[in-house]
């Protein structure tokens, strides 16, 4: 809302220094979007319709001063009363009052005073009759329109809902199609105007017209809210109703209007005014205790401060033993209950007045979701390990998404911004791809980069997902040269993230994630159960390079990890025996095949089995490879002696030799 | 009778071999030369002490003994000199750059949300985390935002094409949540009063895409429920935080404001650090930025979860993580924060 300070002043005798208004209405709740020379431009909550208007402001900065309203109660003749020549007939409940007066005009240019207080409010003057209605809304917030009179087929205005597929072309020249869920003013054959959003183009005021209809209704806000929606148009009118006009002003506006039209010379009052209001609202009662101001504000603001606040604001206060019995007015359609009443007292009495205190804290809080310490530890984790975190956004390109989830499971936006942000992300992965080749743009090679958040599909619902995206390589230092990720650092980092809750991550075959090349993939298993996969990337168009990528669901994580004892064992006493074996097998027989052999021929001595070489080439027949293991053997309870551990090792060795056609090498 | 060596030509002599020796080997061969207990220079003229005249001996013998005790000083400066000039086994050039183990960093936005949790963490609350999808009973209508509320036009919403399946209740997430303030609901909903909550995550709204908008964003919602908590908690605690985060002398002042959640309501904004609050460009010479929206909670969004308004107050507020950032590392393009540029994440401590 611009207020020009200059028609402030006629209302309210305010200093004239549009700073010093700006400042103190600015303490009450009106926040200044900018003030440019006399005109400050206040941004009006949706709750305060009222103040869409220099008399509503008018009221607040009386209130905030100290100071009476001045014109606040002009003299406006009354509307004499009799019939109007333009029969009305409300048939809908969303137009609770509809009035109107007929006036015979000479319509042209406004005096130039009046043009230029509406340019300085922000409204573009057209012709003297249709800017006294402006003038009239900005003045007390109530909007009018005026129609011309002789358009109207068979002189009468109808208020009913339109109907299917009726159309009107308004003000602004777009044809607009109607629906039933939309009033429309109506002569006797067809729409006119589109009930507190915009008139229609074949009623305009012109230069021609002599006659006009003046209308100051009051709408159901929902009614024009929806209407307004529907249409896509959003007018001043349209702001202020379905924010909630006063249901008293309609008659007081039209009586402004005929004396000013009257005053400029532009036309006379045809008859009387025809007031159509079956229904009005009665003023609410709301109850206001001295003791809850007192308790929501943590302030005690004085009996005479808060008679003169309520006052000042035309509230009608009567006084209680526990406080007052508080009559709203009108056009305070935001006041419903005691906290709002509260709310008048704390922002006049002033916020900054309020004594800073604190909240008691009776008992111990519980303890926040463990989702918050989950992805805090990941998040030090991966860090630690020199992956950078990200931060992509939650809705992706469909095209990005397709790879990484059957079409009919993505989350549709039906709105959404763009093309760009169409689908909710399937996977963390397509994000970090996209940073990942962002980076590789802007020549960074080595890219590692993780994330933790929501991914999204219709059968699953949300899910918290850690993922990551690597390529490059894995350190360049003077002392030596970098190798390039593998398979195995994608691995390792799901290995990594599991291992942070004591859990550990198998492998099986993902033959369906399409995504990752065929030979370097893997489905990841917590307790048997899929909870993620790794693997290369099948195709990035950007880079020939590979990037290795994974994604690792937290709560199956998590649950394993709550079934996981965290309790210590005592460490052993005695020494461990080590043995190394290199065996010849199948370059297609998996190392955990050959690990779960090792460990169902040996018993509980065996504490661990570890790969340390794998190799193919030189020496090796094709179609095999070389598999180095070590065996680390310890008893609880005493020294191993060399020929024990060499009879299990032999029994290794038969079990591997049958069952997977090892040879042992370098024997 | 041997005459005795001249003592000032033995140390001219091993003057001059000291200034010839080049190595420690060197130096070793010049200490045998003159102090070697079997054929020494120094040590043969000591013997030769025993054969000198009876006044006399006690004379030389500590002129020789001055003497040998010079010269060894002089071979062990002279060793320790060479010693430093040689190369050890192994040396390295401790200049050259260390073997840092690879580090990531948190991302910003990470980085100043674990800061807004740590700080109320400190205050005795509980950290509380929801779905990112949301029905419209938590997002809105709970909130005292009926349909078609204008109030919902603050908060334009992206909405799913189809409902996700229903949950325990019944219903059906329909919409991205546009604040976390449905984690208020679900928790009053789930818990009685005392209530002290802050509930962080991704919200969205259909907003454009520009240097200080995006459609999504990270917010940190509190709530405070109890008997006779009061408007001056809201401002006590909020202040406290503004100090915690910023610095302990950070101005800061409340302002009356609008949402349909709380009432009253408003906004708090901290003294402009561009201008020092004598007004620039940044805070719209308002002196003042706006930082978080607060208020008291609303009688009705207590009668929604079935809490008795009339025995409980509370108080709400919500601040946007990217806007604090923006104001704490000085940036001003909020889409900084979505690029994932390493060149930029890599700039802060991780």
């Amino acid at each position: 809302m611009r207020l020009p300070i200059d028609w402030l002043v006629e209302f309210v005798d305010v200093p004239r220094d549009a700073g010093l208004v700006a400042a103190r209405l600015g303490s009450c709740g009106f926040a200044v979007d900018s003030i440019e020379g006399d005109v400050v431009d206040f941004e009006i909550t949706a709750n305060r319709p009222d103040c869409m208007s220099v008399m509503g402001l008018a009221r607040e900065a009386a209130t905030a001063f100290g100071l009476d309203l001045t014109r606040g109660r002009r003299l406006v003749p009354a509307l004499p009363s009799g019939q109007t020549p333009i029969k009305v007939s409300v048939g809908d409940a969303g137009c609770g009052r509809y009035a109107l007066v007929v006036m015979d005009v000479s319509v042209g240019p406004s005096p130039a005073w009046l043009a230029s207080r509406l340019t300085a409010a922000g409204i573009r003057p057209i012709n003297n009759i249709v800017d006294v209605t402006n003038y009239v809304m900005l003045e007390s917030g109530h909007p009018m329109h005026a129609f011309d009179a002789a358009k109207l087929a068979g002189g009468e205005i109808r208020v009913r809902r339109a109907r299917p597929d009726e159309v009107l072309t308004t003000l602004d020249n777009e044809t607009r199609k109607l629906d039933d869920a939309m009033i429309v003013i109506a002569d006797r054959d067809r729409p006119i105007a589109v009930a507190g959003v915009m008139g229609g183009a074949s009623s305009e005021v012109s230069a021609s017209t002599t006659r006009v209809a003046l209308e100051s209704a009051w709408f159901l806000p929902s009614s024009v809210r929806t209407t307004s929606r529907r249409l896509g148009l959003k007018t001043e009118a349209s702001m202020r109703f379905e924010r909630g006009t006063d249901q008293a002003a309609p008659v007081a506006a039209l009586a402004r209007a005929v004396a000013l039209i009257a005053e400029i010379g532009a036309g006379q009052l045809v008859g009387g005014v025809t007031d159509v209001f079956p229904k009005p609202i009665p003023p609410r009662h709301v109850p206001l205790r001295r003791a809850r101001i007192a308790s929501l504000l943590g302030d005690t603001v004085p009996d005479a401060e808060i008679s003169r606040i309520l006052k000042a604001l035309a509230f009608t206060a009567v006084g209680r033993p526990d406080g007052w019995d508080v009559e709203v007015p009108s056009f305070r359609v935001d006041i419903a209950r005691e906290a709002d009443l509260i709310e008048e007292i704390g922002r006049h009495w002033g916020l900054d007045r309020i004594p800073a205190t604190f909240p008691a804290l009776r008992g111990l809080p519980p303890p926040s979701a463990p989702g918050v310490a989950r992805a805090r530890l990941i998040r030090r984790r991966l860090c630690g390990a020199g992956v950078q975190e990200a931060n992509t956004f939650t809705f992706i390109e469909a095209a990005a998404a397709t790879p990484f989830s059957p079409a009919d499971d993505l989350v549709v936006i039906t709105n959404p911004l763009s093309e760009k942000f169409a689908v909710l992300r399937p996977s963390l992965v397509p994000g970090l791809i996209e940073s990942l080749t962002y980076n590789r743009n802007r020549q960074a090679t080595d890219v590692r980069v993780f994330e933790v958040g929501s991914v999204f599909s219709r059968a699953r619902g949300e899910r918290t997902c850690v993922g990551w995206a690597i390529s490059g390589s894995r350190g360049d230092h003077w002392s030596h040269t970098g190798s390039d990720v593998t398979f195995a650092d994608t691995k390792g980092l799901a290995e990594l993230v599991a291992a942070s809750f004591g859990v550990a991550v198998d492998v099986a075959a993902a033959d369906d994630a399409t995504w990752l090349t065929r030979g370097q993939r893997a489905t990841l298993l917590v307790n048997g159960q899929p909870a993620g996969w790794i693997g290369r990337l099948a195709a990035i168009s950007t880079t020939e390079d590979p990037v290795f990528v994974g994604e690792l669901d937290l709560a199956p994580l998590a649950q394993a990890a709550s079934m996981t004892p965290s309790t210590i064992t005592a460490l052993p006493r005695y020494p461990v025996v080590v043995r190394d074996l290199s065996i010849l097998i199948d370059e297609r027989l998996p190392a955990a095949d050959v690990r779960g052999t090792i460990r169902s021929s040996a018993p509980e001595t065996l504490i661990s089995v570890r790969e340390f070489d794998r190799y193919h080439g030189k020496g090796v027949p094709d179609g095999q490879i070389s598999l180095s293991i070590r065996l680390t053997f310890q008893h609880p309870d005493r020294t191993l002696t060399d020929a024990e551990v060499q009879q299990v090792v032999e029994a290794i060795v038969h079990a591997l030799t049958t069952r997977h056609q090892a040879t042992l090498r370098g024997r | 009778m041997a005459q005795p060596p001249d003592i000032s030509a033995l140390r001219a002599d091993f003057e001059q071999s000291l200034a010839a020796a080049r190595s420690v080997a060197d130096v070793k061969a010049v200490r045998d030369r003159f102090l070697s207990r079997k054929h020494g220079l120094v040590t043969a003229l000591l013997k030769s002490v025993a054969s000198a005249a009876p006044d006399e001996r006690r004379v030389l013998g500590a002129a020789i003994n001055t003497l040998k005790q010079s010269i060894e000083e002089f071979l062990s400066a002279r060793e320790a000199a060479l010693e430093a000039e040689t190369v050890p086994a192994g040396a390295v050039d401790i200049t050259l750059p260390g073997r840092v183990p690879a580090t990531g960093r948190r991302h910003p936005l990470t980085q100043v949300r674990e800061r807004i949790e740590d700080i109320f963490l400190g205050m005795g609350y509980e950290i509380v985390e929801g779905p990112e999808l949301e029905d419209d009973w938590h997002n809105f209508e709970a909130l005292n935002m009926p349909a078609e509320h204008p109030a919902r036009d603050m908060q334009d919403t992206l909405y799913l094409s189809d409902r996700m399946p229903p949950d325990a209740n019944g219903r059906q997430a329909s919409l991205l949540r546009t604040h976390t303030s449905g984690m208020q609901i679900r928790y009053m909903e789930t818990h009685q009063p005392p209530v002290r909550i802050i509930a962080p995550g991704r919200v969205y709204r259909r907003d454009s895409f520009d240097a200080t908008h995006t459609p999504m964003f990270t917010q940190v919602e509190g709530l405070v429920v109890d008997e006779g908590v009061s408007l001056g908690d809201l401002k006590g605690t909020l202040q406290g935080f503004a100090e915690r985060f910023f610095d302990a002398r950070v101005k800061t002042r409340l302002r009356p404001s609008f949402f349909p959640y709380t009432e009253p309501s408003a906004e708090l904004d901290v003294e402009c650090q561009g201008c020092n609050g004598t007004g620039c460009a940044l805070c719209k010479h308002t002196g003042w930025i706006e930082v978080l929206g607060c208020g008291m909670v609303h009688p009705a969004v207590f009668e929604a979860v079935g809490y008795d308004p009339e025995r409980y107050t509370g108080f709400a507020f919500g601040v946007g993580i990217e806007r604090l950032a923006l104001r704490l590392y000085g940036i001003d393009d909020i889409r900084m924060f979505y690029e994932n540029d390493l060149r930029f994440l890599e700039q802060l401590a991780p």
